[in-house]
């Protein structure tokens, strides 16, 4: 009975101590979570700082002494508020610096998740954040970077329904975002506001920064007051960016905010910035202040509130790559019908129609590169190869058939437009053939046939 | 009269012409939508961007449209479409 009663006993203190340590454990998370916003609310207004406190002063010491910014800047600073639109390559570094730079309230909107192909260029997400909301990620780094500075993350997207709502409860707005739609939200949004907008843009190697609507100057609608049409918008899954551009184009865009906020005012406001960094130039565009005739901000506006963006811009809110469908069903064929045409070694030619520098990377190894634009500009050095090659396996083919031609590309949408070249050229540029595309093309093939074909 | 000046092609204006910069003789005097149909009759794949894109010469921005332009030897013309990543 004894016995029983001590090893009862013993067992209960290892419980006891188990609780204290899941405790511990709970209020360490608790105190590491920021709580992530899914929709907009209203916040109360920013604490007024009278003065610095000795922690302030050590801390900000390096910008204090600067006489162009000093303890007003650094006042004013810590009573004003940033909304940044998209966490991602411009978000990031921008977040950083003005937490870094002691901005009172900064709100991070973004309604994606963490990938690994971001991490090149978003530097405030980590390897362990994969798969966390971006803003939830982002929100974490710049509280561990400056604790002092409030911090609200947004995981949402922003939309003609909450946009005027959330940007109104901020002094200056940073548009990071990475589509079109969203850019001319957030135009609307802040002109309609009265807020500055401070604008940011990355592609490849080049990279732009305006702040519109600000003091006299332009908006976004007054320099394009037409979107552009979306097959000229490249994004960066598919143009590419080499992640120090936009890391450049958001510090860039933190100092203009930090001017604005700290009272000495931007340059900005009718100047287009433009950044080559191939040729490591700044070049800078005098623009005009605003249009009199501009559709949001001029004299007899039209958009007096705010629209349907992706009907006025003809494409989605995102920079996911989008879905084309310019071929019939039996224009088209699977990768799993492709597998099985491969697997049963009929004749016929696969046309990789990708860049150069995306065959690189990977290929199928028994595919034709020619990409798309030299089709299109029919190269001729191209469709002489592309002829031997049709010649070669109309060789092959035992009976009178036209040569079957297979296209593929990285997600399906070039080589849909492959297809309607090459039918165009059948019977007069190159020998008959029949042309189809490989749905979904070489992404699909890694998804469905080969697991060991690499994704980018 | 004509003159010579270079252009130079940002974002999507360098991918459609394939060109980052050249060198053109062009009227001296004309309207801004006159050197536009100039730089695109030398690349017709510009005129999709068309709408949606500033000029500007010697780094100052001018409207496409009935501008009267003076071009001078050496002048820089660029063609800036928007970008739009992040």
């Amino acid at each position: 009975m004894a016995e029983e009663v001590s090893c009862l006993k013993a067992r209960l203190m290892e419980k006891e101590k188990e609780i204290v340590a899941l405790k511990n454990k709970l209020a360490l998370e608790k105190n590491s979570l920021i709580d992530l916003q899914e929709k907009v609310t209203t916040l109360p207004p920013l604490k007024l700082k009278a003065a610095l406190s000795n922690e302030d002063i050590m801390r900000y010491s390096r910008q204090l002494i600067l006489p162009e910014f000093g303890v007003q800047g650094q006042l004013n600073l810590s009573q004003t508020s940033v909304l940044v639109v998209g966490c991602g390559g411009l978000g990031c570094p921008l977040a950083q610096y003005l937490a870094a730079a002691g901005i009172g309230r900064v709100g991070l909107l973004d309604y994606d998740e963490v990938e690994l192909s971001n991490l090149h260029r978003q530097v405030l997400h980590g390897e362990d954040s994969q798969g966390q909301a971006k803003a939830q990620s982002a929100a974490h780094a710049v509280r561990r970077l400056n604790s002092t500075v409030e911090c609200i993350p947004y995981h949402l997207q922003l939309s003609p329904e909450n946009a005027l709502q959330l940007i109104q409860q901020y002094d200056i707005v940073a548009d990071c975002s990475d589509n079109v739609p969203t850019r001319y939200l957030v135009n609307d949004a802040c002109v309609l506001s009265g807020k500055p907008l401070v604008s940011a843009s990355a592609l490849r190697m080049e990279g732009q920064l305006t702040v519109y609507n600000y003091r006299g100057g332009p908006c976004y609608r007054c320099l394009y007051p037409k979107p552009p049409p979306p097959e000229m918008v490249t994004n960066c899954s598919d143009g590419g960016i080499l992640g120090v551009v936009p890391g450049i184009m958001g510090c860039f865009q933190a100092l203009e905010v930090l001017k604005i906020a700290s009272g000495q005012g931007s340059s900005c406001g009718q100047q287009l910035l433009m950044f080559d960094a191939q040729d490591a130039k700044f070049r800078s565009i005098r623009l005009r202040s605003k249009q009199a005739s501009c559709a949001v901000c001029g004299e007899n506006p039209t958009v007096t509130h705010l629209v349907d963006y992706e009907k006025f811009c003809g494409s989605a809110a995102t920079d996911k790559c989008r879905r084309l469908s310019l071929l019939s069903k039996d224009q088209r064929v699977t990768v799993q019908e492709y597998k099985s045409i491969v697997d049963n070694t009929a004749a016929h030619l696969l046309l990789d129609v990708r860049p150069l520098v995306e065959v690189d990377i990977c290929h199928l190894p028994t595919s034709l590169n020619i990409p798309l634009s030299s089709l299109e500009d029919r190269k001729s050095e191209h469709i002489r190869v592309l002829k031997e090659r049709i010649g070669r396996v109309k060789e092959q083919m035992s009976n009178e058939s036209q040569v079957p031609v297979y296209v593929i590309c990285k997600l399906g949408n070039d080589s849909q437009k492959a297809v309607q070249v090459l039918e165009k050229m059948s019977g007069s540029e190159v020998d008959f053939v029949t042309v189809k595309d490989i749905c979904g093309g070489l992404m699909a093939w890694a998804q469905k046939i080969d697991p060991s074909f690499p994704q980018y | 009269m004509t003159t010579e000046v270079s252009v130079f092609y940002f974002a999507k204006s360098a991918e459609l012409t394939g060109l980052k910069s050249e060198t053109i003789r062009v009227a001296s005097e004309l309207t801004t939508v006159e050197l536009w149909q100039d730089l695109v009759s030398r690349h017709p794949r510009l005129s999709a961007v068309r709408d949606s894109v500033v000029l500007a010469v010697r780094q100052e921005y001018l409207a496409l449209g009935d501008v009267r332009v003076s071009l001078r030897d050496g002048d820089e013309v660029a063609v800036i479409p928007p970008l739009s990543g992040g």
